[in-house]
């Protein structure tokens, strides 16, 4: 006999009215950029037409397409890397079990305790010597090195449910081990690369402490440094045009979020358990 | 023994590229902070090794002792208030409902935008004549429009506040899919027992939900104690260091008064402070998993 909970009415109000509480900056944001000078600062009056002036600033005052680029050439290569290293790591720490890679894998538990604050220092000082400050190497490779230890433990996990037979009858057909994993085994870690992927994505896209220290050529800006920047060179005469760049900002990633809610959301927790 | 040799050898070489650059840009950065946090040094100069004098000063720092007690403002709310909201939400959302789908979404809409756009947004909300304000003067509740980002009094706890717009989502739904991970025949055999309500909860769904409750008591402390973005982009510490977090007090000092020995010393005593409070609070629930 299946317990069917149906919430009460007056729960699922409560709930409705709550959540209306939540949305409402995001529409707020989404109304501001719309809202015309004259009325820019009355709280209560919504926006009488779709008044465009902001976006259009938005694309001739700011180099928005700069930061657009940059944001997704670091986003994809900081994420592509982590999965490629970060994946090869996970399935050997799981498929050997030599007193080193145990060894590995608990040096990399400490990656996940230690806070990278500390480290921001000596890591510029290390930049400017390996001259890849104001790099979006640099970026990459610090996210990399960020997100491979809960890479690597979240592989390793998704490598336990991987028959084994698979590699050793791959092994007898004389496959290097270096083909035969990117050809056998990997396809078979998708859904560990797609929980990786829809919940850390977010992470670079939204980050705006790494670019702020380790950036500073217009040129090589991610949005996110790049819309604090054009709000604090806009000062208090408009923020409208910093409106409608947060919501072009946004965009992309809401747009990921409404197709991959349910994997996300899924992917948090066992990315949670499992790390 | 060839062959093994040689698997033994390609193992390592698919180990070498992240060991490499966790090593590199992860891990040596944080053993040479160490060094550093005893030393003075301004980026430009040799570091003077000058013992512990970087971390005496910490605590005559106002900027370090307000963020300081401001953080742990933050964590005792994130426990005290924050998760048992999160935790009711979740509760009260793990039902049939027509609207499920749309309440899922919206309680964890806030989690993908950024806090720097959440700062372009609630800066505006809050400032004085703005959103916030105006409401409390339309429901003839002028005597509470204050200026909640520029007084003393108001800036943090502003900031704690808006902090929780992504928090409670976030924590919400690591409990609801904790929830939902747990066998129904559990609560049909104790309701066969006669357990109902708060009872069923306390004695069946809190302690099945101990993992997850680990989880997001671990999430709240780390992410309290890097509470940055929102302090710099809304206050920036201010007004005075009435508003000042750890993180940020540790930014300051590095990057305004380039003071490299000094904050280094303020972010080893943010680390050790978020491996200490973190490990008691895993020593602390781990304990009650078992016990379970």
């Amino acid at each position: 006999m299946q317990m069917e909970k149906k919430a009460p009415l007056f729960i699922e109000l409560i709930l409705i009215a709550v959540s209306l509480i939540f949305l409402f900056p995001v529409f707020f944001l989404v109304e501001m950029s719309f809202k015309e000078p004259g009325i820019f600062f009355d709280p209560f009056r919504l926006p009488n037409s779709l008044y465009l002036d902001y976006y259009r600033a938005a694309f001739t005052k700011m180099d928005f397409f700069t930061g657009l680029g940059n944001s997704l050439i670091i986003t994809i290569c900081g994420l592509g890397l982590t999965v490629i290293v970060g994946s090869m790591a996970g399935y050997v720490l799981t498929r050997r079990n030599e007193r080193l890679f145990r060894f590995i894998l608990l040096f990399f538990l400490t990656g996940m305790v230690i806070p990278a604050v500390g480290s921001i220092i000596p890591l510029f000082k290390m930049a400017i010597q390996l001259k890849l400050v104001n790099t979006r190497t640099l970026l990459v490779l610090l996210y990399t090195a960020q997100f491979v230890p809960f890479a690597s433990f979240l592989y390793s996990a998704f490598t336990k449910s991987i028959p084994k037979d698979l590699e050793e009858s791959a092994q007898i057909d004389g496959c290097g081990m270096f083909k035969m994993y990117w050809t056998i085994i990997f396809p078979l870690l998708m859904p560990a690369t797609g929980t990786f992927i829809i919940t850390h994505v977010y992470s670079i896209w939204n980050d705006f402490l790494t670019p702020l220290i380790f950036i500073n050529q217009a040129e090589k800006m991610t949005l996110m440094p790049q819309i604090v920047q054009f709000m604090f060179n806009q000062q208090s005469i408009n923020y409208g045009p910093v409106f409608a760049v947060s919501v072009l900002a946004v965009l992309p990633l809401v747009i990921l979020f409404v197709f991959t809610q349910k994997y996300m959301i899924k992917g948090l927790v066992l990315g949670s358990v499992k790390g | 023994m060839g062959l093994q040799r040689k698997q033994y050898a390609t193992a390592i070489g698919f180990l070498a590229p992240a060991f490499a650059i966790f090593f590199v840009f992860f891990y040596f950065p944080f053993l040479q902070s160490v060094y550093y946090s005893f030393t003075e040094w301004n980026g430009l100069s040799a570091p003077r090794i000058i013992g512990l004098d970087n971390y005496k000063r910490l605590f005559d720092d106002p900027r370090m002792i307000d963020g300081l007690y401001n953080t742990l403002k933050m964590v005792v709310f994130g426990l005290l208030i924050q998760n048992p909201l999160a935790l009711l939400i979740a509760v009260l959302l793990n039902r049939k409902f027509r609207t499920r789908a749309f309440l899922r979404t919206a309680f964890y809409l806030p989690v993908i935008i950024s806090l720097v756009v959440a700062s372009v947004i609630f800066g505006q909300i809050l400032r004085y004549d703005g959103f916030v304000n105006g409401l409390l003067t339309a429901v003839g509740l002028d005597a509470f429009a204050v200026d909640w980002l520029g007084t003393v009094k108001f800036s943090f706890p502003s900031i704690i506040v808006l902090s929780q717009w992504q928090a409670i989502g976030y924590c919400a739904m690591i409990y609801l899919a904790g929830l939902q991970s747990i066998p129904p025949d559990m609560f049909e055999a104790a309701e066969i027992e006669g357990a109902r309500g708060f009872v069923l909860f306390r004695h069946i769904t809190f302690p099945m939900l101990m993992p997850a409750v680990s989880i997001v008591l671990f999430l709240t402390i780390v992410g309290a104690l890097r509470l940055f973005d929102l302090p710099y982009l809304l206050t920036g510490g201010g007004p005075g260091t009435s508003s000042y977090t750890l993180f940020l007090a540790v930014y300051n000092s590095a990057f305004v008064n380039q003071n490299f020995g000094y904050a280094t010393a303020g972010g080893i005593m943010l680390a050790v402070l978020i491996i200490l409070v973190a490990g008691l609070q895993m020593a602390i629930t781990r304990k009650r998993e078992v016990e379970l």
